[in-house]
């Protein structure tokens, strides 16, 4: 466990290191959510309700992607890992009694840290900024659960996005392309840009059955009380489960991976 | 009882061939063919305990995919290897902290962090208590004179001591075997000099094994008692370095030293003129009829001064590697 606390710890002084990348990164998140404050008050005008949401429930849902995505989304293993299979870095953690995973997931969790204490003070200032009436529930059940589907969805990101840069086992060359396309995908299907059921009803069934959901669309709709509270323990047991199967995937194609790994670079 | 066993090692990748060009590129999206590249095909060798064993062979031959299947990275064609009592590739973690493998010019430190974090996080990754860290640390920092830059970005050394870096953090451990994969390359003539003088230090001192690979004959010549020689994944030779010169070299060198004027024509007779500039001749001969051309000469010639000699082991070495003259 030591170890792990000590790369947590180097992984959050590397951060530091490229201020500037982070402070431009942070920047980009307020524009985005600046960007979509504005777009869903055009919508909103003149109305009352909008795909169902009414004014406060959509601007809370987008102030909220804010936090929420930080915590899933910032990775920096999903632009590391696919390299250092590709350029044979990964050859330095195989040699060690390290876990490759374990030591990834420690270095996104310090990203995380740093970015959720951003955030959070984005949020405070986008809120004195622009003073929206957002809803959030207060009920302590809604809290405990959006809470915990929070927490799954995070793993879920991490063990869905490791399978995906895992392909650099076999294709070392076109990792980043494929890897970009994947991130925007799941980005969209998630509920970072919009939430899911302003789609179509057949998409939002099809979505579904699959993980993306679960990664942000349906931690912020228990928090602003759109589901039920047997609805969303039910989004709590089928939110275990795809982390059960992504983890079980993930560490099959890393075994296969492995088998094809050829520590090229040297 | 052997630390190292290697039996009957192959390795072979599957290779991708692409044709050249665009058109090439577009054909093998759609149907790619692929064959083996036999990087290493049969070879098996034993090493005992404290061993310092050169590993040598032209470039491709097969040297480094040997070692990465020694230490784990790769999962062998076929054959068994064993270290230490462990197969390597199963990387279990009471095998990781017995060894290291370097490859000059790569890097495990953190690059925008001064050395000493990496050598701290290695510490807690190996799980080596603090007195031994301490000890080792102080011990490796005085052998390779680093101590003014261990604080300083690794990014903002220069190639000799981050190698120094590297090395100290594969050491942090006191491995019991260490890989070393050309240690010397693009050192300066100095720096090799300390290299080499370390890692004799450290053999002598911890009774580690050591595999070297290099290209550089001093290396092996300084370090090695035992080579082994390895080309296009098969195994030449393994013995004594004083052996090669038995078993490859089928030929000597006589030296004269003329006191008149002779002809390069009637020296060809003799045997292979390699060097003539008069007064001084070099004239290599089949191994089997040096003392008959030796007495053929001195009859012949004015010669002034004559020695046999055995030919440099750079020499043996470089027409091994050629295959030509192989006995
Ligand atoms: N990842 C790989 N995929 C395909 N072929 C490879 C790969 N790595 C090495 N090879 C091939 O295997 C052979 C042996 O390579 P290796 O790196 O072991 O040689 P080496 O003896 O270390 O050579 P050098 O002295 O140049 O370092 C070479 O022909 C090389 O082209
Ligand atoms: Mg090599």
């Amino acid at each position: 466990m030591r170890k792990y606390r000590l790369i947590f710890s180097l992984a959050f002084q590397n951060e530091f290191i490229y201020r500037l990348n982070f402070v431009l990164w942070r920047f980009r998140n307020v524009l985005r959510v600046l960007l979509a404050f504005f777009l869903w008050s055009v919508v909103f005008t003149g109305r009352d309700t909008a795909f169902g949401y009414t004014r406060p429930q959509m601007l809370g849902y987008v102030l909220f992607v804010l936090v929420i995505q930080t915590l899933v989304m910032s990775a920096p293993s999903n632009d590391n890992v696919g390299g250092e299979i590709a350029n044979g870095d990964l050859s330095n953690y195989l040699l060690k009694p390290v876990s490759y995973l374990k030591f990834w997931f420690t270095r996104d969790l310090a990203s995380k840290l740093l970015n959720i204490l951003f955030s959070v003070g984005e949020i405070v200032l986008l809120w004195l900024l622009l003073r929206p009436e957002i809803y959030l529930s207060f009920h302590p059940v809604s809290l405990l659960l959006g809470l915990l589907l929070w927490i799954s969805g995070v793993l879920i990101y991490f063990f869905l996005t490791k399978i995906a840069v895992f392909a650099a086992f076999w294709t070392p060359e076109n990792t980043w392309g494929f890897m970009f396309v994947i991130l925007v995908f799941m980005e969209v299907l998630s509920g970072a840009i919009f939430p899911l059921d302003v789609l179509p009803g057949w998409v939002q069934s099809a979505l579904q059955f699959t993980p993306f959901p679960y990664l942000i669309y349906y931690p912020i709709g228990i928090f602003v009380d759109r589901f039920s509270h047997a609805h969303a323990l039910r989004l709590l047991a089928q939110s275990l489960i795809w982390l059960g199967i992504s983890i079980w995937l993930s560490l099959r194609v890393w075994r296969a991976g492995l088998k094809n790994y050829s520590a090229t670079g040297r | 009882m052997p630390v190292i066993q290697v039996q009957n090692l192959k390795k072979y990748y599957k290779v991708h061939q692409k044709e050249p060009g665009l058109s090439g590129s577009i054909r093998s999206l759609f149907s790619r063919k692929y064959y083996d590249a036999k990087a290493v095909d049969g070879v098996s060798f034993d090493i005992g305990e404290g061993e310092l064993v050169g590993f040598i062979g032209p470039n491709g031959a097969g040297k480094t995919t040997t070692l990465k299947v020694l230490s784990g990275l790769l999962y062998p064609t076929s054959g068994t290897v064993s270290v230490l009592g462990f197969t390597p590739w199963d990387r279990k973690p009471e095998f990781q902290k017995q060894f290291s493998l370097v490859m000059g010019q790569k890097n495990q430190l953190w690059w925008d962090l001064p050395a000493m974090e990496s050598f701290i996080l290695n510490k807690e990754i190996y799980e080596v208590p603090d007195a031994q860290f301490k000890q080792t640390l102080d011990e490796l920092v005085e052998l390779l004179e680093v101590k003014d830059f261990l604080k300083v970005q690794v990014r903002k050394l220069s190639l000799g001591q981050r190698m120094k870096m590297e090395l100290i953090a594969a050491l942090i451990h006191s491995p019991r075997i260490l890989f070393l994969d050309e240690p010397t390359i693009g050192l300066d003539v100095v720096m090799q000099k300390k290299m080499r003088d370390f890692i004799k230090e450290y053999n002598q001192r911890f009774n580690s094994t050591i595999i070297l690979t290099s290209h550089y004959m001093d290396d092996v010549k300084e370090l090695c008692e035992r080579v082994i020689i390895i080309d296009k994944g098969r195994l030449l030779f393994d013995g004594a370095l004083a052996e090669i010169i038995k078993k490859f070299a089928n030929h000597k060198l006589l030296t004269a030293v003329f006191s008149e004027e002779v002809n390069r024509e009637d020296l060809e007779k003799i045997g292979q003129v390699k060097e003539f500039d008069y007064p001084r001749a070099v004239i290599s001969v089949k191994r089997t009829v040096a003392s008959q051309a030796a007495a053929q000469l001195l009859q012949n010639f004015p010669v002034a001064d004559l020695n046999i000699e055995e030919p440099q082991i750079e020499d043996i070495i470089r027409e091994v590697f050629t295959g030509k003259d192989l006995a």
